[in-house]
């Protein structure tokens, strides 16, 4: 069973991108596991609707930086998509300025909240997504909150118990002393 | 005269207490539309874990989820032996299906009990969570602890079974079977169970493939899926266990599997302990993850559990990312939920068995 699901993905992958497209792994049970790379993220509207005809499932959908935190350019978003325990995972290369995908929701309506999750938390836009609200993050956050690093020195340098301090005295009829030792 | 309006339902209170927000839209006393808000609760765990080394990592994932989280560290050391090619030692693979197997009779009888409780039946949830109380004492007996067994390590356990604690395993297991044997009997043949949890929040065959929920949620709407037979690991293949499935998919149907699926789980545990070889539970020596990407997956007491992970040579991942089974169930309760009574809420929620903190990470 697992030799039909492994050529059906196959199948539809490379009637599209031609032999070669897709690279093969198996782990020491015997589970296969597929690698395709699209250099292009418009040809992921053509292969999303192949896989769904085949009836694959969409597992998830992983966005990641190439580097790890902005030392160079470069956005990648893995879909990793399963047949009957085959999985096949699609690594697209992002468009830059804007950062920007093509929407999948259209042929696996779960990829909504996957999409919704990785425009809050890398600032990629979803084209055609149906609902693009906040998914976690509130809406007062900046998206691409996990393409920067933050130290936690910077996020916990006091700032906030000064300004929450400033506020609660200055509304407080206080000594002198109080006021100057604060 | 029929009108509809708006009722807030969360973000605390709902079944498990944890913090969802629920926009629903009702009509009289009938839901007709369900909106989720979700976020209260988001952790940032992915951007945490890309600041943490391989084995930082392990003590981390363990604390995605309370109920899964032996599957958690597990699939994720999974995803690193698969992509390091560690081969791990026969006998610790036989401890990993223990642990997960004493998890998921836990976490599953923790679900059904709280139904009990929901329902307003609290002598029988008091029962169910007793009856559960025999694992939570196998569990701080064999592990230490009461939830996080801390079990795992990339290639191998951290812990190892003697005589003296497979002896105490197999009497707990013997002290549990007739138990869970009479609590399956009184959710099938109590009316007041029955009457508040049969037809409710149905979920069709053709809307949980289109919906792509997994595990007992799936499994009881007639999706024939799981991923300790779909796609083996650990010593799965070599254990005799049935794969649960129902067709009704509604409240009442995802309980009883949950129940029957403990049954499997415990005689899973007697097979693992008859038929553990002896050896060592762990690799010795350090391991150097390379570079490069490989995923992993386990059916967590929820259901299936993705990891991917992507490696830059580096002791820290370049991306860990992780896709927990709640996260595929929740748009289903649109499904669900559409043309149930409001009473029926947290009976619903809960029978997807929920867990925020995984959603949100």
């Amino acid at each position: 069973m697992n030799e039909i699901a492994q050529k059906i993905l196959t199948d539809a992958v490379t009637t599209l991108l031609g032999e070669d497209s897709v690279h093969w792994t198996k782990d020491l049970k015997n589970n296969s596991y597929g690698w395709v790379k699209l250099c292009e993220s418009g040809a992921l509207e053509l292969l999303a609707p192949r896989l769904a005809a085949a009836r694959a499932r969409l597992l998830t959908i992983t966005a990641y930086r190439t580097d790890k935190y902005a030392r160079v350019d470069g956005r990648e978003i893995a879909y990793h998509f399963d047949l009957d325990g085959v999985v096949l995972t699609v690594s697209v290369c992002v468009d830059e300025d804007p950062p920007r995908v093509p929407s999948i929701s259209r042929w696996f309506r779960n990829a909504d909240w996957n999409e919704r999750e990785f425009m809050e938390l890398y600032g990629i836009k979803v084209e055609n997504h149906p609902n693009p609200r906040r998914l976690f993050i509130d809406k007062d956050l900046d998206a691409g909150q996990l393409d920067k690093l933050i130290p936690l020195s910077t996020m916990m340098n006091g700032a906030s118990t000064k300004t929450l301090w400033e506020k609660v005295f200055s509304g407080m009829d206080m000594p002198k002393w109080a006021k100057e030792a604060k | 005269m029929s009108s509809t309006y708006t009722l807030p339902v969360g973000p605390l209170h709902v079944a498990l207490e944890e913090p969802m927000y629920f926009d629903v839209k009702v009509e009289g006393e009938t839901v007709r539309a369900v909106e989720l808000a979700a976020g209260h609760v988001h952790r940032g765990m992915e951007a945490l874990a890309m600041n943490r080394n391989w084995f930082q990592n392990i003590t981390l994932t363990e604390r995605v989820c309370s109920l899964c989280s032996n599957s958690h560290p597990a699939t994720y050391c999974m995803a690193l032996e698969n992509l390091a090619g560690i081969v791990v030692p026969e006998r610790a693979q036989y401890l990993r299906v223990i642990a997960d197997e004493v998890k998921r009779i836990a976490s599953h009888l923790f679900n059904v009990g709280i139904m009990a409780h929901l329902v307003g039946f609290d002598s029988l949830f008091m029962h169910a969570m007793e009856i559960r109380e025999i694992m939570q004492d196998v569990k701080e007996g064999v592990y230490g602890n009461r939830m996080n067994l801390g079990a795992l390590t990339i290639g191998g356990c951290r812990y190892d079974i003697d005589e003296e604690s497979k002896g105490f395993m197999l009497a707990q297991l013997n002290k549990l079977k007739p138990l869970v044997a009479e609590l399956h009997n009184v959710y099938d043949t109590d009316p007041l169970i029955k009457t508040r949890t049969q037809g409710i929040g149905v979920l069709p065959l053709d809307k949980a493939i289109e919906y792509e929920v997994v595990g007992p949620v799936a499994r009881a709407s007639g999706v024939n899926y799981d991923v300790r037979r779909k796609a083996p690991y650990a010593v799965y293949p070599e254990l005799n266990f049935e794969v649960q499935t129902d067709t009704a998919g509604d409240v009442h149907s995802r309980a009883m599997l949950r129940i029957r699926e403990a049954v499997e789980s415990v005689s899973l545990v007697e097979q693992c302990l008859e038929h553990m070889p002896e050896g060592p539970n762990q690799l010795a020596g350090f391991v150097q993850i390379p570079e490069g990407e490989a995923i992993a997956r386990s059916e967590a007491p929820r259901g299936e559990v993705f990891y991917y992970v992507r490696s830059d040579g580096t002791d820290m991942p370049q991306r860990l990312k992780w896709r927990v089974p709640t996260y595929m169930n929740w748009e289903a309760l649109q499904v669900m939920m559409a043309g149930c009574q409001v009473a029926d809420i947290p009976l619903i929620v809960n029978s997807i068995d929920p867990c925020i903190s995984c959603t949100e990470r």
